[in-house]
């Protein structure tokens, strides 16, 4: 029998593999016990920290851009918007910061949804300039509200004592939900209906995959990781201001990592935040713009010669050590 | 006996071109239709508004008396109407299997989902439609044949009552067309769905269907037994001119076979 039509047992899902629980369950709790085990410098710690971020945030663009192929470059929009409504939960509610975090989420996956739900009919090209205009738009809107952002000068959060140790883990329990969720979104009847929808829209909605819904939940769903990795964001450094949480090239990051990681796969976002984060880490204190030309540069290497991005390397890698 | 698909004075505009001008249909429980006209006499078109692809203009489309005119494609087919494409539209970044799941994951409404299995029904269908030993491929790397089946077999498996087939004998070879028309005749005998065709191999279309309409200039200008369309007057002058139906009325045997 062809192995798609094994039949499996109830007790789990058809598409939850044992091999990929494990190899999950296992890095989890490598990197959970990593600080605890390992020496780790204050910056290498944090650093990590924000590597889990920037994963979350590049699986979560790749729900969007990678599983229905609508490629958005305003996802900054949420990202700030999401950052700066949790920094507001914290200030004049005094809400613990991962409950802001979440307000911050649902508050940029409602945002989403309300660009998102006539956009999305935009296909291609199309959708990809109408979320420019988005992340633009948003950044200026929240860069003059100065009530809310405070406009150019930003917003600074109270500094707590020992919270930056701690939100290691709080970044490592925000990637692994949403590593989880991805692989889970890739492998069940919602991501075939995706990439379905991605492959042709007309002939998805001829088989009854209803094409509007299903890509206004995985833009909110997307909107809303955006929005708790803004919240992660503002928590981390203690102070956001507008033009670094929505500019254009905060968008363009997201991209970025997802592409040269591998667009559509799990393992590409979340190569390619790490990749990127250290790279930004490495180049920014010497170079402070150079990065981007370097990405640029990356970028066209990738689409020119591996679509499939650093995912797609190694599989090519991995058939060459086979035939050896 | 009520009819199972009902089409009532459907029309369709496009700027100053009716392309479905007040078509009426009746398709019965367990019969096939054969649509055929032209080229440009407006079946395609007519399909896509029986299937909800685009809105009519006018008149309304009912299934067992339930209006189904109105809604979007993918409700259509959880009532119950399916349709194929004349060119082959596979889902190609999917597997030959995850193509035809899609249709029956998605498709059947929920009520008719329960108690079935959508992996298992796939695998049936697959099997049914000759596809089993390419499940795991691409849909690039089959023939066109193996593509048309595939839309026959995405199509089946949401479950329709009412399937709406676009031309699937274009561009084959004889015995291939021979192989497909015996694959819809077993649609129909061995699981029981009703289809409308649209055809231009005559063979098949004639072969196959119990009645056949005849569309021209999106009117339907003539409708009855495959035997007796093909003998219309206005049905020969649709395909042959006006002079080749009047030449045939003096000498019947000249053009026989359509």
């Amino acid at each position: 029998m062809a192995p798609g039509m094994r039949v499996v047992g109830r007790l789990w899902p058809a598409w939850l593999s044992p091999a990929a629980l494990a190899l999950f369950a296992g890095a989890f709790v490598v990197i959970w016990a990593l600080p605890l085990i390992v020496p780790l410098t204050t910056y290498q710690h944090n650093l990590l920290s924000l590597v889990f971020m920037f994963v979350a945030a590049a699986l979560a663009w790749n729900w969007l851009g990678g599983y229905v192929g609508q490629v958005s470059f305003g996802h900054a929009a949420m990202f700030g918007v999401g950052g700066f409504v949790a920094a507001r939960l914290i200030l004049t509610f005094g809400l613990p910061f991962f409950a802001a975090w979440l307000g911050g989420g649902l508050v940029a996956g409602a945002f989403a949804l309300a660009w998102g739900h006539p956009t999305l009919r935009l296909r291609g090209p199309y959708f990809s300039i109408a979320t420019i205009g988005v992340g633009e738009a948003t950044r200026l809107v929240l860069t003059y509200w100065e009530g809310f952002t405070g406009g150019s000068s930003g917003v600074s959060l109270p500094i707590e004592a020992g919270l930056k140790y701690t939100l290691y883990w709080y970044g490592l329990y925000l990637m692994a939900i949403v590593v989880a969720a991805s692989y889970a979104i890739r492998r069940s009847r919602l991501g075939l209906g995706l990439l379905a929808i991605k492959a042709d829209v007309e002939a998805a909605a001829d088989v009854g995959v209803a094409p509007t819904f299903y890509q206004d939940l995985i833009l909110f769903m997307s909107g809303v990781v955006m929005g708790v990795a803004g919240g992660f964001y503002a928590s981390y450094f203690s102070f956001i201001e507008p033009a670094d949480m929505l500019g254009f090239d905060r968008s363009i990051s997201f991209v970025l990592m997802a592409v040269i990681g591998g667009i559509g796969t799990v393992a590409g976002p979340v190569l390619g935040a790490v990749v990127f984060v250290v790279i930004q880490q490495l180049l920014l204190a010497s170079y402070s713009q150079l990065y981007l030309g370097l990405y640029g540069a990356l970028l066209i290497v990738v689409i020119l010669f591996e679509p499939l991005g650093l995912s797609g390397l190694f599989i090519r890698l991995r058939r060459l050590v086979r035939r050896l | 006996m009520n009819a199972l698909l009902q089409v009532e004075n459907l029309s369709k505009q496009f700027g100053g071109l009716r392309a479905v001008d007040s078509v009426d249909l009746e398709l019965h429980e367990g019969e096939i239709l054969g649509v055929i006209g032209p080229n440009g006499a407006g079946k395609t078109t007519l399909f896509s508004v029986i299937a909800g692809s685009m809105p009519a203009t006018s008149g309304r489309v009912l299934l067992n008396g339930r209006r189904i005119t109105g809604l979007p494609a993918n409700r259509v087919v959880r009532a119950g109407v399916c349709r194929t494409h004349q060119i082959v539209r596979p889902f190609s970044n999917l597997t030959v299997f995850e193509n035809v799941y899609v249709g029956a994951l998605y498709g059947p409404a929920p009520a008719r989902r329960a108690g079935m299995s959508p992996r298992q029904d796939t695998a049936d269908i697959l099997e049914f439609a000759g596809l089993r030993e390419r499940s795991e491929d691409l849909p690039g790397s089959l023939t066109l044949a193996g593509r048309k089946r595939l839309e026959l077999a995405r199509a089946l498996a949401t479950r329709p009552r009412v399937l709406l087939l676009d031309e699937v004998a274009a561009g084959l070879n004889p015995v291939e067309s021979q192989r497909l028309t015996d694959l819809v005749r077993r649609v129909r005998g061995e699981r029981g769905v009703s289809i409308i065709m649209i055809e231009h191999v005559m063979q098949a279309v004639m072969s196959l269907s119990d009645r056949v309409a005849v569309l021209d200039y999106g009117r339907k200008i003539a409708e009855g037994t495959p035997d007796s369309v093909s003998r219309d007057e206005r049905v020969i002058a649709a395909y042959l001119g006006q002079a080749a139906a009047e030449k045939r009325a003096d000498e019947p045997e000249a053009v026989t076979g359509a």
